[in-house]
């Protein structure tokens, strides 16, 4: 009876050990769901959802405190892997915000530029270029399209463009298989 | 060479002999996998004779007609150019130089639809032809002797890989001698209806083994292949023949080799007319030149030749243009951006052009947007088929037949289904890159599925998704780049403002102890700051912006009064101007701004001797400036103190008690009045703040 008390006593204490050493030793910094969601959101930066960047609105879904069809660039198709994450309902997504059909960037009109920086406090991928009254400029490799320069520009010289393809761009289209094809 | 061709017609009479039982017997003819047999059609073009010295109405040159770098124009609108004149290049990256066909005038500079499959329009420099085709004079280069040197003129004379892949030659010639030992040639032309290599062999193979020999010395390549399929025995005798008018010497240092290869498509691909010729595989994620293999068209050898030996930049090609719509095809040797359309109605059309043109062959060739896209350095053929009633694609029954087909075993219907269902990395684990777009597996598709399709975007698609994935990252890094550097420059901000304050404090503590001589000059200092300090407490209390904090402060106030009215008994003379500096000093800055403000009204009203004070000092000047006030005060007061201090000479130790717990009443009460300040200051010292980090900005 003592033995058999000792013996899983003993048991108990190496165990609970193991249990403390791996807390400490493989402890997750921070929350590996909102990494997950983090991913999946299109970086644009863009605040739409009301969170000061992707990051933010990533955490506030993993805390659950947020709803999931709030990232209007990621559209339907992020909306269903954010539900399929949190394992929440997916929702529709609101239709007065509509992503753009092709992606955008910021061109700077830069015979109207007045050189106010408004706009480069406003990037928040530091895409736009300039010094106080010099001209600025967007570097478009690194414009995200999230539209946050536009309204804050006391000129109005801040279009939003969409790319066009180039033949270097252009993408192959999908064949479009038809109704005997689409059978199998 | 010998061996094969004795041995060769015994092997195809047993195998057309077994294909009548078997049809694929015909695949036990050569070493790789797959591949498929076609109707050629060669006989279309290759029976009429080669059409030399056209020049049509209109030029229309692409600033880009190789993989890599647009050029940029070297003319202008209205200039004349002259035949090999270079009028677009850059040196931005990967790309090659153009030259002017013939002389001629620049009309325009601007997009035209290029022969893409996009149909998407790209700059292209358009000249009109004056007919006298005036010549610049060529100045013929030595022949190479390093591949530095190789390089640099292939890259000068704008040679790109004319088999249609249109990389640029140079990038492909390695640097260091002696890591090339195959150069082979390829003269496969496995597509139908092309036949413009066969006629480049058949007229240029002098060129052609010149071209092989220029490479193959500057690189010290010991062995030189050449695959022609057989069905093109006129080549292959004219290659062969070709073959003596070498020099002894080259060919002592490098052996030339006619290889005869078997018939099939897609022979002339670099995997398939390696894997023939050496037995040898490139495995997927090494280049050709790593496993010491070089593969050049026989149209950029011939090319190499002539920019060796005569200087001649790139400026026209050998071009078929063939197909079942025209009554009589031919080859050409065809000015570069010579349009599709003005070919294509030279041959005499069965029906008007009103199908779209192909570029290339049926297997691998685009049909254009516009039959007016210019002749590229790429273009091998122009096609004209009148348009057949496509067979709809039916469901896949699976029967496999695609695998058995792929030259390079991958699994064509694995990948189908993948794409389809648009499971991207799986299409990609399903080594997609490595398809070659040969077009094997829609041949031979019961169901008539557009396989190559669905690989062609599938590998778009999975370009796109990468590049966004990039790019998303790269707006992640920015963003938590940005976000680090605001929290920074606030911490910094932070930093500066503590590092003054302690500064302050620490001027402050220095002044206290006092000793010796200096002891009576800081008493009388300190009573002039006790003075000082009651007059601003009195002041701070009328003023309405302290109201607040009043109640936190009324009882040091009380108490300061007191010992203000004992402090002026003492230091009588000691003016008021000065200076709670010390005291004041030891809070913010924008406490110590208010505080000289307030005084310096009071002062103007008071005093005219008195300089003004700027707010717009900074701390330590202008608590300097002031310690330099209180300095002239104290000694005033000492002068007074003196009197007092020869009158009562025993008590000196009795008066520097009662002075030093006033000074320390005094220290406490502006203490609590900075505090009370600081609080109140809170909100209009953030927006000055902020202010400061825009200024920052």
């Amino acid at each position: 009876m003592i033995e058999a008390l000792i013996v899983f006593l003993a048991l108990a204490v190496i165990f609970g050990l193991l249990l403390g050493y791996a807390k400490i030793k493989f402890k997750v910094e921070g929350n590996p769901v909102a990494d997950q969601i983090d991913n999946i959101l299109p970086q644009t930066q863009c605040g739409q959802c009301g969170f000061p960047g992707c990051r933010p609105y990533a955490e506030a879904l993993a805390e659950g405190k947020s709803e999931v069809n709030l990232c209007v660039p990621g559209g339907h198709e992020v909306m269903i892997q954010i539900s399929e994450i949190t394992h929440r309902e997916p929702k529709e997504m609101d239709e007065t915000k509509a992503p753009p059909d092709e992606p955008m960037v910021a061109v700077i009109d830069e015979d109207l530029c007045i050189g106010c920086v408004h706009c480069i406090k406003a990037c928040p991928v530091d895409a736009i270029v300039g010094a106080t009254k010099m001209m600025h400029t967007v570097i478009e490799k690194e414009c995200t399209g999230c539209e946050l320069c536009v309204p804050v520009c006391p000129v109005d010289c801040i279009d939003m463009v969409p790319q066009r393809p180039t033949p270097q761009t252009w993408h192959w289209p999908e064949p479009i298989a038809n109704s005997l094809e689409r059978r199998s | 060479m010998n061996a094969l061709v004795e041995r060769k017609p015994l092997k195809h009479r047993l195998i057309a002999w077994l294909g009548k039982l078997y049809p694929m017997a015909k695949r036990w003819l050569y070493h790789f996998h797959g591949g498929v047999f076609p109707k050629y059609h060669k006989s279309l073009s290759n029976r009429h004779p080669l059409l030399e010295d056209y020049i049509p109405d209109l030029l229309t040159l692409p600033v880009q007609q190789h993989l890599g770098v647009a050029t940029e124009p070297l003319v202008q609108v209205g200039d004349r150019v002259l035949k090999y004149q270079r009028i677009a290049d850059t040196n931005k990256g990967l790309s090659a130089p153009i030259h002017a066909p013939t002389s001629g005038y620049v009309t325009a500079i601007e997009p035209r639809i290029l022969p893409h499959p996009s149909g998407l329009p790209g700059l292209c420099i358009l000249i009109e032809p004056d007919g006298e085709d005036q010549a610049q004079p060529l100045t013929p280069a030595k022949s190479p002797a390093t591949p530095q040197a190789l390089k640099k003129l292939v890259h000068e004379a704008g040679i790109v890989g004319m088999g249609g892949a249109g990389f640029p030659t140079f990038a492909k010639i390695p640097d260091q001698r002696g890591c090339i030992e195959h150069l082979i040639i390829n003269g496969a032309e496995c597509e139908p209806f092309i036949t413009c290599d066969d006629q480049l062999m058949q007229h240029k193979a002098q060129a052609i083994w010149r071209g092989a020999e220029i490479v193959a010395q500057s690189l010290g390549i010991p062995r030189v292949l050449c695959g022609i399929e057989d069905n093109k025995s006129q080549a292959i005798e004219a290659m062969n023949d070709a073959l003596s008018g070498l020099s002894t010497a080259s060919h002592e240092q490098t052996s030339f080799e006619v290889h005869p290869v078997a018939t099939v498509y897609p022979m002339g691909g670099q995997e398939q007319l390696t894997q023939e010729l050496l037995h040898l595989e490139i495995p997927s994620d090494k280049h050709a030149i790593e496993v010491g293999v070089l593969m050049m068209n026989v149209a950029t050898l011939a090319a190499i030749a002539e920019a060796a030996d005569e200087g001649k930049p790139l400026i026209s090609r050998y071009v078929t243009v063939s197909g079942m719509g025209l009554e009589h095809p031919f080859n050409a040797n065809v000015l570069l951006g010579t349009s599709f359309q003005a070919l294509a109605e030279k041959a005499s059309p069965k029906t008007a052009l009103t199908y779209p043109l192909i570029q290339g062959g049926p297997m691998m060739g685009i049909s254009m947007h516009s039959n007016n896209v210019p002749v590229i350095k790429t273009t091998n053929c122009v096609l004209a088929n009148p348009p057949e009633a496509v067979e709809p694609a039916m469901p896949c029954i699976r029967c496999g037949e695609c695998m058995d087909a792929c030259p390079i075993q991958l699994l064509p219907q694995q990948l189908y289904w993948h794409s389809r269902s648009h499971e991207y990395d799986k299409v990609k684990d399903l080594s997609v890159f490595d398809c070659i777009e040969c077009g094997c597996c829609s041949f031979v598709c019961p169901s008539h599925i557009p396989l190559v399709q669905y690989y062609r975007h599938a590998k778009s698609e999975i370009v796109r998704i990468e590049k966004e994935d990039a790019a998303a990252e790269l707006a992640k890094q920015r963003h938590e780049f940005k976000q680090a550097r605001i929290e920074k420059a606030e911490k910094a901000k932070k930093a500066r403002l503590q590092a003054k304050k302690d500064a302050v404090k620490k001027q402050a503590a220095g002044k206290k102890p006092a000793t010796g001589a200096a002891a009576a000059k800081a008493r009388a200092a300190a009573a002039a700051k006790k003075a000082a300090a009651a007059k601003t407490t009195n002041q701070s209390e009328t003023s309405p912006s302290e109201k607040p904090a009043q109640t936190a402060r009324e009882k040091a106030m009380a108490a300061a009064k007191a010992r203000a009215q004992k402090a002026k008994n003492q230091a009588d003379n000691a003016p008021n101007t000065d200076s709670a500096t010390t005291s004041t000093a030891e809070d913010k800055r924008k406490a110590a701004m208010a505080a000289a403000k307030k005084r310096a009204k009071t002062r103007q009203k008071t005093e005219t001797g008195a300089s003004p004070l700027k707010a717009s000092d900074n701390a330590q000047s202008e608590s300097d400036d002031k310690r330099q006030r209180a300095m002239n005060a104290a000694k005033q007061a000492s002068k007074k103190g003196e009197s007092s201090v020869s009158q009562e000479a025993g008590t000196k130790a009795d008066t520097t008690a009662p002075t030093q717990d006033k000074r320390k009443a005094a220290m406490e009460a502006a203490k609590k009045r900075a505090k009370a300040r600081q609080m109140q200051q809170t909100t209009p010292d953030q927006t000055e703040s902020d202010q400061a980090s825009d200024t920052e900005d």
